[in-house]
């Protein structure tokens, strides 16, 4: 059976802008998939044609086993699709919002009444669902926006940067919600984030994008090893820093640490940092302070790229 | 043969949606209907009163001015509501709404046929708004009875089908709010370059031939007929066909222009 979504040289161009360039994906059942790059790195551009609202300039790609662009509509019917800022409509209810895509969905009105209500209870929604949606904050409009992706209960959802200006509480809550349901119903994920943390948190598998070309692929444990060897920082008695130091850059290349301080990379991943406590108690050295430091999503970024998608500065 | 009779019931069914979501809209902010209801009745009081004696002409066929105007109000209105639907879908494109509709399974004409649906509905305010105005205060006539009234709603209806699925076909193009700006400039000019306030008789110079080749002529002619006398086949015949041209290129160019909104 097809991937739930598969991309071959897909690329879209705007006049002399390239936004999205010859990207491949190909993207497991079950699957959440993180799409991480900086604004204007071409993330949304390549959701609008994954889900059918943006016609390729080459390339092609299929969801849920239907061509994005000869087979719009099956792939419509298969998909959820929250896009970014929630586009919602301020003048309806979240009931009314709720029962409308049902039927842009072709479910029934009896389905509708029952999955409905179960939806607003499911994003915690059910005390607003008769409150205009004017009134409701910025992470209400996001829940209710994945309630309303979810109505037809669709294969492969599709999120586009869904907590971008969302408060922390609101945004951990949007992503437990995320997790439950890949966990609960098997839906694959395909999720566009700026934000490291979310696509570290959430994804179990990541593409960067950046220039509208994917730059690096694989698991967020991977991607991080691939970078390099966490650092392990080890503040000792200033009468143990030389034998110290002889003991730790012996299991480890020494990294550079401020005055007092020895760092090392920790070959062997995290598991390692036993040995070295071990070496050094066996050398009687008091510890005072340990550190290990795991390298991020940013650095995997950076390391691509040249560049820091946190804080945006040269590396 | 079932799952196609579903399928056209499903897509009736989306159609009515998109409709009633429109009524929905315009219920909770009725400051959208005010332009549409208010002026209508503005111009057949004014005009009315302004232009009592300009019946005495010849090609008005009625001895009261109300009997004239009150058509053409109503037809002012009509085109008017028919921004409805173009308004809607401005603002959905605006703030990114309309993405939510074209990400679902439906099919650009059950979208578009809501929007039309929904504009041809608002003008049956103004156009009863205008007749109980007519014949309410201003003492107007109805010598073609029934049938009279009925042609009157129908072909308010049926402007307001043509001028939304025009509108829609600008906004689709444009996609901001900014294009019902040029569609009321084209719009009106094709209401006003017609017999709409006089007939052609009292029309001269390039004026008369635009307004005598002007197909919105013979959809007012039509629709004012009962307010002159009786409805006829005669009268009727021109505006259905006209209506039907205006009909047929609009809804071309409406869905012509939809192919666009994703470029």
């Amino acid at each position: 059976m097809d991937n739930p979504i598969e991309a071959k040289g897909l690329t879209r161009v705007f006049g002399d802008l390239v936004a999205v360039n010859s990207i491949n994906l190909s993207i497991n059942e079950g699957e959440v998939f993180g799409f991480l790059g900086p604004n204007g790195a071409g993330k949304s551009t390549a959701v609008r044609m994954l889900t059918t609202l943006l016609k390729p300039s080459g390339g092609s790609a299929k969801v849920a086993g239907y061509d994005v662009a000869s087979e719009a509509s099956m792939v419509r019917k298969k998909i959820g699709v929250a896009l970014q800022d929630a586009a919602i409509d301020p003048l309806m209810t979240g009931n009314e919002l709720l029962k409308l895509q049902a039927v842009l969905h072709g479910i029934t009105r009896q389905d509708a009444k029952i999955r409905c209500p179960e939806l607003l209870e499911r994003v915690g929604l059910t005390a607003a669902g008769d409150k205009r949606v004017g009134t409701y904050s910025g992470g209400m409009r996001r829940r209710l926006d994945l309630a309303l992706s979810l109505v037809h209960r669709p294969k492969v959802l599709f999120l586009d940067e869904p907590t971008t200006g969302l408060d922390p509480t609101s945004r951990v809550a949007l992503w437990e919600e995320v997790r439950t349901l890949n966990k609960e119903i098997g839906t694959t994920v395909f999720l566009t984030t700026q934000y490291l943390e979310e696509a570290d948190q959430l994804a179990q598998r990541i593409a960067i994008i950046d220039n509208g070309q994917i730059v690096r692929e694989g698991s967020p444990a991977a991607l991080k090893s691939d970078v390099g060897a966490p650092t392990l920082r080890v503040d000792v008695v200033d009468s143990d820093f030389e034998i110290a130091k002889q003991v730790m850059t012996e299991l480890g290349e020494e990294r550079p640490a401020r005055k007092g301080r020895i760092a090392i990379g920790l070959t062997g991943g995290t598991r390692a940092i036993t040995v070295v406590l071990k070496a050094l108690e066996d050398q009687n050295i008091e510890v005072q302070h340990v550190e290990l430091d795991e390298p991020s999503l940013d650095d995997v970024f950076a390391d691509a790229t040249g560049r820091r998608l946190e804080g945006g500065g040269d590396t | 043969m079932t799952s196609l009779s579903s399928y056209w019931s499903n897509q009736w069914l989306i159609t009515a949606a998109i409709t009633k979501r429109g009524l929905l809209r315009m219920r909770r902010l009725p400051s959208l209907l005010i332009p549409s209801i208010i002026m209508p009745i503005f111009f057949v009081i004014a005009f009315s009163g302004s232009f009592s004696s300009v019946v005495q002409l010849d090609g008005y066929d009625t001895n009261k001015a109300v009997n004239w105007m009150a058509a053409w109000a109503i037809l002012q209105g009509s085109a008017f509501s028919g921004l409805g639907g173009g308004g809607l879908t401005a603002t959905d494109l605006e703030n990114g709404f309309f993405d939510r509709l074209r990400a679902a399974p439906i099919t650009p004409a059950s979208l578009i046929a809501g929007l039309v649906g929904y504009s041809i509905t608002r003008a049956t305010l103004p156009t009863t708004a205008v007749l109980i105005v007519s014949f309410g205060v201003l003492d107007a006539d109805m010598p073609g009875g029934i049938l009279g009234f009925v042609i009157a709603y129908f072909t308010a209806i049926a402007i307001a089908a043509v001028m939304s699925l025009f509108v829609l076909g600008i906004v689709f193009k444009m996609k901001t709010l900014k294009s019902l700006a040029v569609a009321q400039v084209v719009m009106f000019s094709m209401m006003f370059l017609s017999v709409g306030q006089a007939p052609l008789e009292a029309i001269e110079g390039w004026l008369y031939h635009v307004a005598k080749y002007n197909p919105i002529t013979h959809v007012i002619r039509m629709g004012r007929q009962g307010f002159l006398g009786d409805v006829t086949w005669a009268g009727t015949q021109p505006g259905l066909i006209s209506i039907a041209l205006l009909m047929a290129g609009a809804g071309i160019w409406a869905r012509g222009c939809y192919r666009k909104v994703d470029i």
